[in-house]
């Protein structure tokens, strides 16, 4: 009984060392391909851009500048750090604006910076209005 | 009236902490007596939330804006049903309908014949923990998150209801949450003073509170799903599941909870792991907390904004505290019996199953909070999106699948015991996999998960059938339809997970456009008014390669009068078992051109399906219960033995 004992604990300690490493390796490479710097517009300006290939960007849509195309989809406009708007970065994106987009609204956008200091949006999201905590209550 | 409901929660604070207090000096001097009082107490708690909560619902369904809560949250246009609703849109009325729902579980244990059978020292652990959670609720809303604030003069009209939260899935989706949340409570204080008392009694807490966890169970996982149908169906960019940090914190609870159901079968049957389902139980619950410390506080920079309230730091003392206190008494009660057996069982299954649930968990957990933990070691904070959680969370949702399929087969001992009933869902799995194969589904990985579910359903189907047909009792007819739901919603997720399309179109009126096998014909644009907002309209026709008209789907693009500035999606989807055609309004371009999302949802309702399944068969085990009751007590230990036969 003692040995059987012995051999079912080691059994168990093979099948979840098995089973953490298969995890481990899926997190390693999911952590080496899927993560993304988040980073408002300072952070961002602060950084060697050629390396930001991937990132999310926190900001908002300046009031002045928001180009849409005549025919088609997409828009570009300027984005302001949240905090400090005399920090901004032109972006460009192609795709479904989002409904919600418009002057002053919070947006993230995600891509990677273009070789001319525009950043080339994949993906624009504008912050879901709050179920729990309205703004702009006027 | 509103201080009036103000003192309600004044006193449901009172009561609460001083029922805690009471309960505690008496244990601690060993003594009982007070018992008869402190078992009273949850009257007036229940009692205080209840009327407040019906106060603040008169004063929603009478337009009364001098109260703060209305008016942000409802106005003049709104429908009645949804000015009722608006009781759970914002914070203080979520806190207290959650509260009241924890208050309320406890009263009804507290009348039911479980409650009673339990041993008198351990009746007074148990109220000693409950009041403990009451008392923070009502801490919480006394201070930092009043319902009952008032303006003078009141505003004529209300700032209106977010028109997203307008939707019947959003109406039912936070209260069936919160309810979940308030059930897990129960078993999880019970557990706890059960571990306290050395385990006194009878019945174990798992046997007492069965109805509370089963139930509280099923309207977690209602919840969840119902909240993946909204976002499918409102939020209008063709998906149900993003990985957003708000998603995640109300799958934490119940992949933790779904874990702690599945060890709790090796402590009903054989007594062991007793110490792991009081830890696991216990986490179920204070995940739920942390769940809304994760929504409220403002940690996790998410896609949706939620107010910076003020609750996110009481919060997150009481979930160290709770955490603590739950490690404390875990580490120093009893330990269960017996070891394990050989992991080629239905024990090391089932435990396995745990702990891929657990790990999934886990890693949801810090990879939503990855932000907070990488500034640790980073200057800039590193987020993981959706496809960090794919790649990991979805071979492991197909792991357990797999074992879905063999565990049911196995013996408790060592091996496989039912070979012809295995073999039977093996068939069935191969015959969905040859399907998939035949319909050009093709990838590996969905096609093994594919391969699961079929495997599951059978092998549900042919447990079920034939039991529910001889109206046969004592066997798991909750459990087993349960995973068939699982099955289900699998098949749902690995069609259309991968396989959907999704296409922005830019279409003049009259124009036609190629879809997948459908032909899509933009009839009209057209612009009006409803009573509240100005709507954007496509009417698109779709027909199949014959010609012959499937649908006519007519999405919308709304703008609120009272949301000025923002605009809404109303997607309009022909619904369908197979390919589900999805319609979205984007707007119109430069040219008056309309921009529509058309996507193709292979097999996406049958998530909906599974979900309904998965959310209303496991009561089923609660008929069983009783049923069961007096043959299991007779027979002590046998039901689970002739449960795994007619599995």
């Amino acid at each position: 009984m003692p040995q059987k004992k012995k051999s079912n604990a080691c059994l168990y300690a093979i099948i979840a060392l098995l089973f953490l490493g298969g995890v481990g390796f899926l997190i390693y490479q999911g952590l080496s391909e899927n993560s993304t710097y988040f980073l408002d517009v300072t952070e961002a300006k602060a950084q060697d851009q050629s390396k930001l290939t991937n990132i999310r960007l926190f900001g908002t849509v300046a009031s002045e500048g928001i180009v849409r195309p005549e025919q088609g989809l997409g828009v570009s406009f300027t984005l302001e750090d949240q905090f400090d708007k005399s920090e901004t970065l032109p972006v460009r994106y192609t795709g479904v604006v989002p409904d919600t987009f418009k002057e002053g609204a919070e947006v993230i956008v995600e891509g990677g910076f273009a070789g001319n200091g525009q950043f080339q949006a994949k993906v624009l999201m504008t912050k879901c209005p709050s179920k729990y905590q309205k703004e702009n209550r006027s | 009236m509103y201080h009036f409901a103000y003192f309600l929660l004044l006193l449901a604070q009172i009561a609460s902490i001083g029922g805690a207090g009471y309960a505690l000096a008496q244990a601690w001097s060993g003594r009982t007596d007070g018992l008869r009082v402190v078992e009273k107490i949850h009257f007036p708690v229940t009692g205080a939330f209840a009327l407040s909560s019906s106060i603040l619902l008169y004063a929603l369904s009478s337009r009364d804006y001098s109260l703060n809560y209305v008016a942000g949250y409802t106005d003049n246009a709104l429908d009645f049903f949804y000015c009722l609703a608006a009781f759970w849109a914002g914070q203080p009325g979520s806190m207290l309908f959650w509260a009241l729902s924890v208050a309320i579980m406890g009263s009804i244990f507290a009348l039911t014949r479980g409650y009673g059978e339990t041993p008198e020292r351990s009746r007074l652990w148990f109220w000693i923990f409950f009041f403990g959670i009451t008392g923070f609720f009502a801490t919480l809303l006394v201070l930092w998150s009043n319902p009952f604030l008032m303006t003078e003069p009141a505003p004529a009209d209300g700032s209106g209801l977010n028109p997203l939260l307008q939707n019947p899935g959003m109406i039912f989706h936070p209260p069936l949450l919160f309810l979940g949340y308030g059930g897990f409570t129960v078993p999880s204080c019970m557990a706890l003073a059960q571990a306290v008392c050395g385990r006194e009694g009878a019945r174990p807490w798992y046997q007492s509170t069965r109805g509370l966890l089963v139930t509280a169970w099923c309207f977690l996982t209602a919840g969840i799903l119902l909240g993946a149908w909204w976002a499918y169906m409102e939020l209008g960019w063709g998906g149900y599941w993003a990985w957003d940090p708000v998603e995640n914190a109300s799958l934490i609870p119940w992949l933790i909870g779904t874990a702690a159901l599945h060890t709790l079968i090796l402590e009903r049957g054989r007594g062991k792991l007793t110490r792991v389902n009081t830890l696991l139980i216990s986490l179920t619950t204070i995940s739920g907390f942390f769940a809304t410390y994760l929504v409220r506080s403002g940690v996790v920079n998410s896609v949706h904004a939620y107010g910076q309230g003020p609750v996110g730091a009481p919060l997150l003392c009481f979930i160290a505290f709770l955490c603590a206190a739950t490690l404390l008494i875990v580490c120093c009660s009893e330990k269960g019996r017996g070891e394990l057996e050989n992991p080629f069982s239905r024990e090391g299954a089932l435990c396995l199953t745990s702990l891929i649930f657990l790990v999934l968990g886990f890693i949801i957990l810090t990879a939503t909070m990855w932000p907070v933990f990488s500034r640790l070691w980073s200057s800039a904070p590193m987020g993981l999106d959706a496809r960090f959680y794919n790649s990991v969370c979805l071979p492991l949702g197909t792991l357990i699948l797999l074992l879905l399929v063999v565990c049911p087969a196995l013996s408790w001992k060592f091996g496989v015991q039912n070979r012809t009933w295995l073999a039977l869902s093996l068939a069935g799995g191969a015959a969905v996999a040859v399907l998939a194969w035949l319909g050009s589904y093709q990838r590996i990985h969905p096609l093994i998960s594919q391969f699961a579910a079929g495997a599951i359903a059978a092998g549900c189907l042919a447990a079920l059938v034939p039991g529910l047909a001889a109206g046969r009792t004592g066997f798991r007819a909750g459990s087993i339809g349960a995973h068939l739901g699982v099955a289900l919603c699998a098949i749902g997720i690995a069609f259309s997970g991968p396989y959907n399309q999704k296409n922005d179109l830019v279409l003049a009126e009259g124009s036609r456009a190629k879809i997948d096998a459908y032909e899509l014909t933009l009839k009209s644009i057209e612009t009006g008014r409803a009573v509240d907002y100005e709507y954007l309209r496509a009417v698109l026709e779709v027909r199949d390669a014959d010609g012959t008209l499937l649908a006519t789907l007519k999405p919308e693009k709304r703008a609120y009068d009272k949301f000025q500035g923002m605009l809404f999606s109303e997607v309009d989807v022909a619904a369908s078992f197979g390919k589900e055609v999805y319609a979205s309004v984007s707007g119109l371009d430069g040219k008056s051109n309309m921009v529509v999302q058309v996507n193709i949802e292979p097999m996406v309702s049958w998530i909906w399906l599974g979900g309904v399944v998965l959310s209303l068969l496991p009561l089923l085990n609660l008929r069983r219960r009783r049923n069961g009751a007096a043959t299991a007590d007779a027979s002590g230990e046998g039901a689970d033995g002739s449960a795994a036969k007619a599995a």
